[in-house]
């Protein structure tokens, strides 16, 4: 009797613990567990982007013994380009008009640690569910989809590596549930190096190398002429500068908006004199961009979200009278 | 310098340390280059001929340089209304360069109102210049390496 018992408390709890947190808290364990797994891992491979008829191969070797992460990407189809990153550094070289420009960026959250490792504000905007398993490239995986809450974002349907946890897939949703991009590993190893050898970019002594021209950006703070109403749910400012840019007299302002996976950049500048403001709807794979004229400025919103965020954010500005 | 690309090469200095290398590379940018070069176009585009000076009266002068166009076939007729006639002819070349007259102003008024009033369709005119510098600040972006390149590829 007393075994018995034993058994049914044992069961009970065995079921409940199954049925509450599996459903809940499992595939956003599963998702800290890919977001972390990118950054700390070492590994080389080899993953494709699609979207529309844009098909791309790239390589990544990525380390992490302890002292920080050192990133290499080449892109392996159409001009050289590579991607050099230690910690949140990165050195872009890319091939233009047989030149290779040189770019420096600040930290991105890029394929395959797209996820932030904080995912706090991604649950606010987002569910997760675990939906069935896929095996790609010789790696077995669970699917985890990240669907939108509302219609100001797509939705994502993620592969995380069954062992190691590494994101292998990423298929990014829209508003209609259909796949408009693709970025998947063809191929993925894990590594067990110590030696910085690869960690440098192909030069090719033909050619001049050049530095990109940094336009002049400052953090911009308060604005008298305008100021920001509703902005779409799950969407916060995260980054305001104000860069110089060639060929206009005035500043442009830039705000970055993001839910913690999707983001937007906000453009506002006063329309110069003569110059043909821009109007309408556009887009480009999964970017989306909108333009308006609103009491002498020039707005564009552009970001890789649905239409429906694009419009609401470029509409939440709103100008002093 | 090709010696310092070299030891970069080489691994003998480190990327992290090799920023006065950058520095040194410094030149004209291609970016800035791409991005007078865009408005250049546009400044140019803007542009419209302006109404030159003494278009009237060479347009007039023309007309009377050219010959008469209804030339008399039946000599009657055409002695006796010769003079009404050619007034008639006149009046009809007046009027028709009053129109012509018109028409060109139209015409050339036309383009600079369009300009000034009518904006630019993103649909038609792609914003390249803000999906770059989107691309240089967001956070995150799965099509981050990809677009850039194929989108500098596409605005050689």
């Amino acid at each position: 009797m007393k075994k018995w018992l034993l058994a049914c408390f044992l069961a009970s709890h065995f079921s409940f613990a199954w049925a509450e947190p599996v459903t809940q808290a499992e595939p956003w364990r599963m998702l800290e567990k890919a977001a972390h797994a990118a950054r700390d891992l070492s590994y080389k491979g080899i993953f494709t982007y699609q979207s529309g008829e844009n098909s791309r191969s790239i390589e990544i070797t990525h380390m992490n013994s302890g002292q920080g992460e050192y990133s290499r990407v080449v892109m392996l189809d159409g001009l050289p380009r590579e991607v050099l990153s230690q910690g949140s550094d990165i050195v872009i070289f890319s091939q233009r008009n047989e030149k290779i420009v040189i770019e420096k960026r600040r930290g991105k959250n890029l394929f395959p640690a797209l996820l932030p490792v904080n995912l706090d504000a991604v649950k606010l905007s987002y569910q997760a569910r675990v939906s069935g398993q896929e095996r790609i490239a010789g790696r077995e995986g669970v699917v985890v989809l990240l669907e939108a809450r509302d219609a100001y974002r797509y939705s994502y349907k993620l592969l995380t590596d069954k062992e190691y946890g590494l994101l292998l897939k990423v298929t990014t949703l829209n508003e209609g549930k259909e796949a408009i991009e693709h970025i998947a590993f063809n191929q993925l190893n894990l590594l067990n190096i110590n030696d910085m050898n690869w960690f440098k970019p192909k030069v090719d002594p033909m050619k001049p190398y050049v530095m990109e021209d940094e336009m002049p950006a400052s953090v911009a703070s308060g604005n008298g002429e305008w100021k920001l109403g509703d902005l779409p749910s799950g969407y916060k400012l995260i980054d305001h500068i104000k860069r110089k840019v060639p060929g206009k007299s005035v500043a442009v302002n830039q705000l970055i908006f993001s839910d913690g996976l999707s983001s937007v950049s906000l453009f506002i500048e006063p329309l110069a004199k003569g110059a043909r403001p821009r109007v309408g709807h556009t887009m480009a794979g999964p970017t989306n961009f909108y333009a308006q004229v609103s009491s002498g400025y020039q707005i564009v919103a552009v970001g890789e979200v649905p239409q429906a965020a694009v419009l609401h954010i470029a509409n939440s500005v709103n100008f002093k009278k | 310098m090709k010696d310092q690309i070299s030891a970069l090469m080489d691994d003998e200095i480190s990327l992290k340390d090799a920023e006065y290398l950058y520095t040194a590379l410094k030149a004209n940018g291609e970016s800035r280059e791409c991005w007078q070069t865009y408005h250049l176009i546009g400044d140019a585009m803007r542009q419209s001929p302006v109404l030159k000076a003494g278009l009237r009266d060479r347009i007039m002068q023309q007309i009377e340089m050219e010959p008469a166009v209804l030339a008399p076939r039946n000599e009657d007729v055409a002695v006796a209304n010769a003079t009404r006639k050619t007034s008639l002819v006149w009046s009809v070349a007046a009027s028709f360069a009053a129109v012509m007259f018109v028409g060109l102003i139209v015409l050339q008024q036309q383009p600079q109102q369009t300009e000034e009033i009518m904006p630019l369709e993103i649909a038609q005119h792609f914003p390249a210049e803000y999906l770059q510098a989107h691309q240089s600040l967001a956070p995150s972006s799965a099509a981050y390496y990809i677009q850039s390149a194929a989108f500098s590829e596409n605005s050689r």
